[in-house]
């Protein structure tokens, strides 16, 4: 078992692991930039070490300086989080050269998955079900028309390196194939210096559901059920929820098997998630596996009970899995929101300062992974995401209830937060029958997000409410004169003082 | 018999109607109340006793005589807010324009009389044209005699003046005098010299709003106090202020019902002040999470907003607050912030009410513009106001106290009766870059690296004297605190000053400089 485990992340995903690690009893040591000196990663952890200033490039993704570090701190364990270093193969390498165990998958995994086109071969020469297309690199517009008009539109042109959404364009119909060739070639090389593009089939009202892996070094591989991440802004995850309300125990187990051959087949270990986008006939293709833990684990580890850093240190560390495929639960379900400090009512543009009331929903059924407190800073430096909040029912629509009520009770103020346009999501009709697809968010509120005026009850509610503090303050202030006494005015005057 | 009674019923009706439908309706179209409906919404339900509804003004001239209102333009009496005695007077545009008469000013001078006798509070609603020409000089005397009285209650009761229409020329000086001043946004102005005057003698054009309304004097010359965005929020906002004042410099402030726990610790605090020392952070955080119920008043926020002056409540009692702005020209004392803050102080220490100050200041603003307007006066005022204070005093050094700053800001030297300090408190001379320039001026210019030695003096200045603990050595400070037990040291400090007396020499007064 691993003593000291450095975990080379900031935020929340750090706390995250430290918890897990102080459960353990595994030593833990924090690093951090100059903006995060009283960050709360940094006073969990058993030793902290600055490393560099605020910029990310600087200081969290500068792997010599980590290195010094660990030789500094005797760690013999790194876990990545997400993000940052987790899919960087120079960093597992030079760990792997130092002789310090990284948590996760070994690089070569990483490399083979970190490549769409790489990937999309090896998922079907696994017999994993993959998007319908041609996964040669496009060399002009003309060979661009050619295959759409072979797969069928709607096609989607897809940058190789590419990822979070950039590089892509749907193209709907012949006219806009040369277009669209041109559009996302360029914006792959501006964004990834790579405008190498491929083309495949384009699904229609697609879901977005991914198959958590969890697998061993001595090959053993399970699946621990599905997470839906349909609901998304620009690309970006904004609510998740495990499991998925659209998705039968055939198909579960369709997807579970095939994620675990494309595990199988890049000899992988540790947590991974195989991402898969699902029409509406409840066909299922595969999109791209991330190599590392994600932001919305915690929906799988309250409906499996499994703690998934636990299980990355065990498997690190050397120790066989202890859980079976058949002994994998889906107890209840689990809805997780991300909540940022951002304003949607102006195009969710960040918004950054510090967080002078900050308090936390507590209750049943609720989780909140959160990497700062009372009093700390939201910054320019780093991802706005201020928690994770994370709810349990014993049914989806407990679930909902819980989670509705926990953005209610949730209190920030010092930064403008998302959580009115969580709440209007959770609450939608939409959302509670489950009939959500990825173009969900973008179809309903595409002028962006103007608010939500409330049920006439909700208004009722907050003029009772309102009505209720002020007739609180006008009791108190009718309490202000003093007692009967005689007033010192009289006294005094009396006694010829005060004149 | 029944005549008389008749009579009396169509006088008391003629003054409640005071200058007519038309009038009151005129009023209202301008977004304004009348002056009784102001009197309704200041005062407690049903609390309001008039006096002299029925006087009348006794000009002959210029056809006068045949015009008469009852009341004569001004509703005076008494009434209760909530549950305290305060005298009002409420001026009546509708009568006269509001105008002041001889007899209009005998009926103010008479409830200023009665509440020197009883010790109670004055307010004064404004909305008057100014003198009523056709009285002459009479109209004169009559303001004189409000200003006197004005100046003989001054220190004694508190008196409010809330602008609420036109106040010009010389009947600005009633307000002037009083504790504080209110004016409602975009229907009230106050100037000495109107408009068409100015233009006639300087040449400059100008409108009422510009010359003298609400914007004008709570943001260039800090006249105004507080500002409100109508009539209703103006009678509102001025009980709330009311709530927070004693009746009478013999009586202490009020005791309000608190449910906020005298031990609650904020350890937001804690991260309160900025890893960079000239970044700025937010001192009314800092207030508002150590008051009651996070309910702080503030007065003149627009106006030398480098220096916050306000009223809270520690443990259901008013405490006066003054705090250097960090956000605001780094927090730095000049003369508007000077004056600000030395008159409030001596507000509280008129009327019993214990002042906190937060420090935060890097020094006095240098320049030709600060020195030319007489900083040097002016900066003393504020010491001149915090040494003679004897009512509770204290002090909290947040981040910076450099130099005469330090010594002005309610100082232990000035007789502040608990002076703290949080950990990130610089006490100092002055700054380290400063200081070292001056104190190893030859070893930087004959060092091989001047620039490199610099920095290694300052930082050794850094961790020699940046801190609270020279201060604390020599007793300076009482104690070095943590941010987040703020509040429950102060309330503790707080109950222990509450009976504090101090003895002065006798002086029939002293001589501030003004």
């Amino acid at each position: 078992m691993l003593k000291k485990i450095l975990i080379a992340n900031r935020g929340e995903i750090a706390c995250r692991v430290i918890t897990t690690c102080k459960k353990m009893g595994i030593r833990t040591v924090a690093i951090y930039s100059d903006a995060d000196r009283l960050a709360k990663h940094v006073s969990m952890a058993d030793e902290a070490y600055n490393v560099g200033p605020a910029p990310t490039a600087e200081s969290y993704l500068r792997i010599d300086r980590i290195l010094e570090v660990i030789a500094e701190s005797g760690a013999d364990g790194v876990h990545p989080g997400y993000g940052f270093l987790s899919e960087n193969a120079e960093f597992s390498r030079r760990l792997a050269d130092a002789g310090v165990t990284f948590i996760g998958p070994d690089e070569k995994a990483v490399a083979a998955m970190g490549d769409k086109i790489t990937s999309k071969r090896l998922a079907d020469e696994a017999g994993v079900s993959t998007v319908p297309g041609y996964d040669g690199i496009i060399a002009d517009a003309d060979e661009a028309a050619r295959i759409a008009a072979d797969i069928g539109y709607p096609v989607m042109v897809k940058a190789t390196a590419g990822g979070g959404g950039k590089g892509m364009r749907v193209v709907f119909d012949a006219s806009g194939i040369a277009e669209g060739f041109r559009a996302a070639s360029s914006e792959a090389l501006s964004g990834f210096g790579d405008d190498r593009v491929f083309i495949e089939k384009f699904i229609v009202e697609p879901r977005h559901i991914e198959i958590q892996v969890l697998a061993d070094k001595q090959g053993n591989t399970i699946y621990l059920n599905e997470r839906e991440c349909s609901l998304q802004r620009r690309h970006q995850k904004v609510i998740e929820e495990a499991p998925s309300p659209f998705v039968t125990p055939e198909v579960r187990r369709a997807m579970g098997e095939q994620a675990v051959r494309l595990a199988q087949a890049v000899e992988y270990h540790s947590a991974g998630t195989v991402e898969f986008i699902m029409d509406a006939d409840r066909n299922f293709y595969f999109l791209e596996m991330n190599t590392r833990l994600q932001v919305e684990h915690p929906v799988t580890e309250m409906t499996t009970g499994i703690d998934l850093v636990e299980q990355m240190i065990r498997v690190a560390s050397g120790e066989s899995l202890t859980i079976t495929q058949e002994q994998v639960p889906i107890n209840g379900w689990s809805i997780e929101a991300r909540v940022y400090a951002e304003d949607p009512a102006r195009g969710f543009l960040p918004s950054i300062g510090r967080l002078t009331d900050y308090r936390e929903p507590a209750g049943e059924g609720i989780r909140v992974d959160s990497g700062t407190f009372e009093g700390g800073e939201v910054s320019i430096y780093y991802d706005p995401m201020i928690a994770k909040l994370i709810v349990w029912g014993e049914n989806r629509e407990q679930a909902r209830e819980r989670m509705m009520e926990a953005l209610d009770s949730f209190d920030i103020r010092g930064v403008t937060t998302n959580m009115v346009f969580l709440n209007a999501l959770i609450s939608h009709p939409a959302f509670a029958s489950g009939d959500i697809s990825t173009g969900f968010i973008g179809e309903e509120y595409p002028d962006g997000f103007v608010g939500n005026a409330g049920s006439r009850e909700q208004q009722e509610l907050f003029a009772a409410i309102a009505g209720y503090l002020r007739a609180e303050e006008r009791l108190r202030a009718a309490n202000v004169h003093p007692s009967d006494a005689d007033s010192p005015w009289k006294i005094l005057k009396r006694a010829g003082s005060g004149n | 018999m029944n005549s008389i009674v008749d009579e009396l019923q169509r006088r008391r009706t003629q003054s409640l109607l005071g200058g007519g439908e038309k009038r009151i309706e005129t009023q209202h179209n301008k977004g304004k109340l009348t002056a009784r409906e102001r009197l309704i919404l200041l005062l407690d339900p049903d609390s309001f006793t008039e006096f002299d509804a029925l006087k009348q003004h006794r000009c002959k001239d210029f056809g006068m005589a045949e015009q008469q209102f009852p009341g004569d333009g001004v509703i005076t009496g008494y009434g209760y807010i909530n549950g305290r005695l305060v005298f009002v007077f409420s001026q009546d545009f509708t009568v006269f324009g509001g105008s002041l008469s001889e007899t209009h000013a005998e009926k103010i001078c008479k409830v200023m009389d009665k509440a020197m006798e009883m010790g109670a509070p004055v307010i004064g609603l404004n909305d008057s044209g100014g003198a009523r020409i056709q009285e002459g000089v009479a109209s004169l005397g009559g303001y004189a005699d409000i200003f006197l009285r004005n100046v003989e209650a001054s220190g004694v009761i508190p008196q409010l003046s809330i602008v609420m229409g036109p106040c010009a020329g010389g009947a600005v000086y009633s307000p002037a005098i009083t504790d504080f001043i209110g004016m409602v946004s975009d229907t009230s102005y106050m100037f000495v010299t109107g408009p068409d005057v100015v233009k006639t003698v300087t040449h400059e054009t100008v409108t009422a709003e510009e010359l003298g309304g609400a914007t004008t004097h709570s943001t260039k010359s800090g006249v105004c106090d507080i500002t409100f965005a109508n009539d209703i929020e103006a009678m509102r906002q001025t009980r709330r202020l009311f709530d927070f004042l004693p009746l009478n410099n013999l009586d202490s402030a009020p005791s309000y019902p608190c449910d906020d726990p005298v031990d609650r610790r904020e350890p937001s605090l804690n991260t309160l002040i900025p890893a960079s020392e000239t970044q700025p952070y937010a001192i009314r955080e800092l207030i508002e999470k150590v008051v009651d119920h996070r309910d702080f008043f503030e007065i003149q926020p627009d106006f030398a907003a480098n220096i916050l002056i306000g009223f809270g409540r520690m443990e259901g009692k008013t405490v006066g607050f003054v705090a250097n702005n960090p956000a605001v020209l780094a927090g730095v004392l000049d003369i508007d912030s000077s004056r600000k803050a030395a008159r409030f102080i001596r507000f509280c220490d008129a009327f019993n009410i214990p002042v906190i100050t937060f420090v935060d200041v890097p020094g006095f603003m240098p320049g030709t513009l600060q020195e030319r307007g007489g900083i040097i006066k002016h900066g003393a005022k504020l010491l001149y106001a915090y040494a003679e204070a004897t009512v509770p005093k204290l002090t909290l050094i947040t981040r910076k106290a450099y130099g005469g700053a330090y010594d002005v800001m309610s100082s232990k030297h000035l007789k502040a009766d608990i002076n703290l300090a949080w950990p990130t408190a610089e006490i100092a001379v002055m700054g380290a870059k400063g200081a070292v320039e001056i104190l190893n001026r030859r070893e930087i210019a004959q060092a091989d690296d001047p620039a490199t030695r610099a920095q290694e003096l300052e930082a050794a200045y850094r961790d020699n004297f940046a801190n609270p603990f020279i201060a604390a050595e020599r007793g300076f400070i009482d104690d070095v605190i943590e941010p987040e037990t703020t509040r429950e040291v102060l309330c503790k400090s707080l109950r222990m000053l509450a009976n504090k007396s101090v003895k002065k020499p006798f002086k029939k007064h002293g001589n501030i400089p003004l």
